[in-house]
C-alpha cells in the first residue's frame, strides 16, 4: 500500500478495584510503570502481571486494577491508557512517560506527569502536589485544580521543569514552576502565592490572580492577567502589549543581585 | 554462620603477612582465620584475587554532620534508592547514603571496617547510634579534641600531663578511638568569624595551631595509643597551602611514637597540596608533599582523591565550608558545638571541565603514585568531601592503569598537562600495592592489625574479599567492576556478599580505646573540667559520657600510660 496507512489505536483501560482504596489506611498505588511506552506490545495477561508498588509491597497490576485491552498499536504513540475508579490514592500516573496518551478519569494523587518526556496526559479532575514536576517534554492537561508545587523541582534540586506544556483549567496552589528552567505553564484560574519561585527559564501564564510571583527569579517570563501583589524587588521597564491588552513589564528579581535579575514579569 | 569455611584456589594478597599473590587455601573457624579445619563448607575461588577485608582509615559515615547532610540534600537521597529485600533494609543516597546503604555498599566493595573520622564529642551518642545502624562493618570513631577550650587552655599553660589526662577522659567518655585534629585553632577562631594559619594566634586563647598540634601529639604519645594523632592541617583547600602542610608535618618530627608507626597521620592530603596564590594561578604541589613523605618516616598520609561529579562536603572546618559556599552560592549550613568544635556543610560539583577541579583531581593520584613506599599512603576520598566512597574502584583502576589515566586526561581540562605532573607519571600500582593502601597500611597505621583487622594471618578476623578477577587482569574497566562488587565478601567467617549481592547483614562491632591515665592527674584535670561543665556546657558532667548501651558489640583496646 502506498500513501495512507490506517491509524492504529489501542486502548488499555485500568479500573482501580474498590478493594484497593476501601481500607482505612488508604495505601497509595504507584502507577509510573503503567505508561504507554512500557505497556506497548504487552498482551492483556502480560499487563496484568506487571509489578506495581502498592505501599511497600509489589503487586500484580491485575490484582489492583481491572484490566481490559481493545485494539492494536503499531507503536507506543498509538497506545491510550485510561485510568478509572477512585484515583485519589494513585500516584505518579504518567510519570516519566515518553509517548502515547493517558487519560485519568477523576482526581489523582501526587506526581501525575512528573518527569514526563513525551506524549500527553489528561486529568479529568484535580491533581495533587507536584503534577508535572521536573517535566522535560510532552503535554499535561489538568481539567480541574492543581495542588501546590505544580511543575516544581523535587525538594532540594536546583532545576524544575525543563520542557513541555502544562495547562490547568482550574486554579493552582502555591509554588507553581519552582526552579522552572524551560517549557510552558498556563493556568486559567488563580495561582496563589510564589509562582515561578527561583525560576530560570520558560514561561508561566496565569489568567487569574497571583501574589508575589517570580520571587528570586533569574530568567524566564511570567504573565499575571488578574490582580497581583508584587515583590518590591522588581523594576518597572515599560508598558507593553500582551494579547492585545496593555501590561506593565518588570525585570527581576533584584534580590538576587543586579547581574542575575534577568526574569521578566508582566502584570496589569 | 557456617562454623568452618575453607576457601580454595584463591590468589592471596595479604601484605601484612608478606603474602604477595600466592595461591593458598584459607581456613576459617568461628569467625577467625585458623591453621586447619575438619569439616568445612568449601568455596572454590577458581584463581580469583583474595584480599583481607578493606579497612577505611578515614570517612564520614555517621553522626550529626552526616545526618545534616542527608537532611539538607533530599535530592541526594533520591539517588540510589533501592527497596528493601529479604536481607537488606531500604537504601537511599549517593554522597550521603543512609546508614544501611553505607554498610551494604562498603561490603560489596570488599570492605569490612570503616573509621568515622570526625566525631563531635557532644554528639558522640548520635554517632554511635548511627554506627549501630551501619550493618556488616566493624567501626570506630575519632573524637575532635583540638578546638576544645580545655585543650586550648592546657596548650597555653603548657601542661602536657593534664592535657593527656583530658584526652584520656574524652576518648573514654565518647567511646572513641583516637585524637582527631581538624583545622587546629581555626574552628575555634571561626566562632569569632576568623580563621587561623599555622602560626596565627587563636583569638582569646593566645595559642597557635602549631602549638596545638605539637601538644596533642606529645600528649597522645603518653599512652600506648594504637593510632597517632590524625590531622586535618590548617588552610585546607586554599591555594598555596602546601608549605603549611609540610610545616605541620615537621612539628612532630622529634616526637617518639609509642610503637612502630608515624607520630602523625595527615589526612585527605589532596586538599593540602595546593600551589599558586589564587584560583587563577592554582597548581599542583603534590611533589612538594611526596618529596617530604619519601624523605621522612614520622608521617603517613591518605590521599583524599577526587571523584568527579556531585558530592556533599562536610567538615568540622567551618571557615573552609563558608569559603566554599562563597564560591558556589549553593546551600550551606553551619554548626557550633558549644565549647568543643563546629562544622559546615555545602554541596559541591567536581567537574572535569573546571581547571581547578581538574588539578585537584590530578593531585590525589599524584600523591599515591609519587610516594615510593605504599606503606605510607592510604586510599581515601575523604568520603564524601572529595567524592563518595563508592568511587574507590575508579581510583584503583586509575592507579593500576597508565592507559586509563591517559584516556581520562584527554577528557578533563587541558590544564592537567601544564599544572600537574600526572600525565608524566608511568608508575602503575600492582595488586599487592593496592592491598597495602586499602587494608595493610590502614590496619597497621590505625593499630588494628594486632586486633585482627586488615590481614589473614592465623588468629585474624575472618574478613576477606574475593574479587571477580584474576591477578593477570589489566583491563581498567574490568578491574573497576571487580572492585565495585565482590564475588564474595566474608565478614567474621560469614558470607555477607555473594556475586555482588548482599546475602547477610550481621551487625559489626565498635572498636574503642580506653587510655588509662594516672588517677592523680585525672583528679586534678577533673576539677577544671567540672567547672567547665558547670559554667558552659548545656549538659551536666554526669550525663555526658556515652554509656555502654550505645555499643551493643563493643571491642575494647586498653592504652596504658607509658612509663
Amino acid at each position: 500500500m502506498i500513501g495512507k496507512e490506517e491509524k492504529k489505536m489501542q486502548t488499555i483501560t485500568l479500573k482501580l478495584k474498590d478493594s484497593v482504596t476501601s481500607g482505612s489506611a488508604q495505601v497509595p498505588v504507584e502507577a509510573d510503570v503503567l505508561t504507554p511506552d512500557q505497556l506497548f506490545g504487552k498482551s492483556e495477561a502480560e499487563i496484568k502481571a506487571v509489578k506495581v508498588w502498592w505501599g511497600n509491597k509489589q503487586e500484580n497490576a491485575g490484582d489492583l486494577f481491572d484490566v481490559s485491552v481493545s485494539g492494536d498499536a503499531g507503536s507506543a504513540d498509538d497506545v491510550k491508557i485510561v485510568f478509572e475508579g477512585n484515583l485519589k490514592r494513585v500516584k505518579r500516573i504518567g510519570a516519566g512517560m515518553k509517548a502515547g496518551e493517558i487519560e485519568a478519569r477523576g482526581d489523582v494523587d501526587m506526581h501525575v506527569g512528573a518527569m514526563m518526556e513525551g506524549g500527553r496526559v489528561v486529568v479529568k479532575g484535580n491533581a495533587n502536589c507536584w503534577a508535572g514536576g521536573e517535566m522535560h517534554g510532552g503535554e499535561l492537561l489538568i481539567e480541574g485544580d492543581a495542588a501546590a508545587n505544580l511543575c516544581a523541582m523535587y525538594r532540594g534540586e536546583e532545576k524544575g521543569m525543563t520542557g513541555g506544556k502544562v495547562t490547568v483549567n482550574g486554579s493552582a496552589d502555591e509554588l507553581v514552576g519552582q526552579y522552572m528552567a524551560g517549557g510552558e505553564i498556563l493556568i486559567k484560574g488563580n495561582a496563589d502565592r510564589l509562582a515561578g519561585l527561583n525560576m530560570k527559564g520558560g514561561k508561566i501564564t496565569i489568567e487569574g490572580d497571583a501574589d508575589i510571583p517570580g520571587a528570586d527569579m533569574t530568567g524566564g517570563e511570567i504573565t499575571v492577567k488578574g490582580t497581583t501583589e508584587m515583590m518590591p524587588s522588581f523594576k518597572f521597564v515599560e508598558t507593553a502589549a500582551v494579547d492585545g491588552a496593555e501590561y506593565k513589564k518588570y525585570l527581576g528579581d533584584f534580590a538576587m543581585g543586579e547581574r542575575k535579575a534577568k526574569g521578566t514579569l508582566y502584570v496589569r | 554462620m557456617a562454623a568452618e569455611l575453607l576457601i580454595r584456589n584463591g590468589v592471596v594478597y595479604d601484605p601484612i603477612n608478606g603474602v604477595k599473590g600466592e595461591k593458598k587455601d584459607i581456613f576459617i573457624r568461628d569467625g577467625k582465620i585458623v591453621e586447619s579445619v575438619s569439616n568445612p563448607k568449601v568455596i572454590d575461588a577458581e584463581g580469583r584475587v583474595i584480599m583481607p577485608g578493606g579497612v577505611d582509615i578515614h570517612a564520614h559515615v555517621a553522626g550529626g554532620k552526616v545526618n545534616s547532610g542527608r537532611l539538607m540534600r533530599p535530592e541526594d537521597g533520591r539517588k540510589g534508592i533501592e527497596p528493601k529485600t529479604k536481607v537488606c533494609r531500604v537504601q537511599s543516597g549517593y554522597s550521603v547514603p543512609n546508614t544501611f546503604a553505607t554498610g551494604y555498599r562498603y561490603a560489596r566493595m570488599g570492605y569490612t571496617f570503616v573509621m568515622e573520622a570526625a566525631m563531635p564529642p557532644l554528639a558522640a551518642r548520635h554517632t554511635h547510634e548511627e554506627m549501630i545502624d551501619i550493618p556488616i562493618l566493624d567501626n570506630a570513631a575519632m573524637p575532635l579534641i583540638d578546638n576544645n577550650w580545655m585543650t586550648l587552655e592546657y596548650i597555653k599553660s603548657g601542661n602536657t600531663d593534664l592535657l593527656a589526662a583530658y584526652i584520656a577522659w574524652m576518648i573514654k567518655a565518647t567511646k572513641g578511638y583516637g585524637v582527631k585534629v581538624v583545622n587546629p585553632g581555626g574552628t575555634e577562631a571561626w566562632a569569632w568569624g576568623k580563621n587561623c594559619n599555622l602560626h596565627d594566634t587563636v583569638p582569646y586563647f593566645d595559642v597557635t595551631p602549631a602549638e596545638i598540634v605539637k601538644g596533642l601529639a606529645e600528649a597522645t604519645e603518653k599512652f600506648e595509643m594504637p593510632h597517632s594523632i590524625h590531622v586535618h592541617t590548617n588552610m585546607l583547600g586554599h591555594p598555596g597551602n602546601f608549605e603549611v602542610t609540610t610545616d605541620t608535618y615537621d612539628l612532630v618530627k622529634g616526637i617518639k611514637p609509642y610503637r612502630d608507626r608515624p607520630a602523625m597521620h595527615a589526612t585527605h592530603t589532596q586538599f593540602h597540596a595546593y600551589g599558586g596564590t589564587t584560583w587563577k594561578d592554582f597548581e599542583s604541589q603534590a611533589t612538594h608533599i611526596t618529596d617530604y613523605v619519601n624523605a621522612n618516616d614520622h608521617v603517613s598520609i591518605d590521599i583524599g582523591s577526587i571523584v568527579l561529579g556531585d558530592t556533599t562536603t562536610m567538615t568540622a572546618d567551618g571557615p573552609m565550608e563558608y569559603d566554599l559556599y562563597q564560591i558556589t552560592g549553593r546551600k550551606w549550613t553551619n554548626c557550633d558545638v558549644e565549647l568543643e568544635t563546629g562544622s559546615g556543610i555545602t554541596p559541591f560539583l567536581y567537574s572535569g571541565k573546571s581547571p581547578v577541579n581538574t588539578i585537584q583531581w590530578a593531585i590525589g593520584q599524584e600523591l599515591a603514585l609519587l610516594i615510593k613506599d605504599p606503606w605510607k599512603v592510604a586510599l581515601t576520598t575523604d568520603h564524601p568531601n572529595a567524592g563518595p566512597f563508592i568511587g574507590y574502584p575508579i581510583i584503583i583502576s586509575m592507579l593500576m592503569s597508565k592507559k586509563r589515566r591517559d584516556e581520562l586526561a584527554e577528557d578533563v581540562h587541558k590544564v592537567i598537562f601544564d599544572r600537574t605532573v600526572l600525565p608524566s607519571i608511568d608508575r602503575e600500582y600492582d595488586l599487592y600495592e593496592i592491598a597495602i593502601i586499602t587494608r595493610g597500611m590502614t590496619a597497621k597505621t590505625l593499630g588494628l592489625a594486632e586486633h585482627g583487622k586488615g590481614h589473614l594471618g592465623v588468629g585474624a578476623d575472618a574478613d576477606l574479599a574475593i574479587y571477580d578477577m584474576t591477578p593477570e587482569e589489566r583491563d581498567a574497566g574490568k578491574i573497576q567492576k571487580a572492585f565495585l562488587n565482590t564475588k564474595y565478601t566474608i565478614k567474621a567467617g560469614e558470607i555477607v556478599v555473594k556475586d555482588g549481592e548482599v546475602v547477610a547483614a550481621p551487625p559489626g562491632k565498635t572498636i574503642f580505646v580506653t587510655p588509662e591515665c594516672e588517677q592523680s592527674l585525672m583528679d586534678e584535670m577533673l576539677v577544671t573540667l567540672k567547672d567547665k561543665f558547670d559554667k558552659y556546657y548545656s549538659v551536666t558532667f554526669n550525663n555526658y559520657p556515652v554509656q555502654d548501651a550505645y555499643l551493643p558489640n563493643p571491642y575494647e583496646i586498653k592504652a596504658p600510660m607509658r612509663g
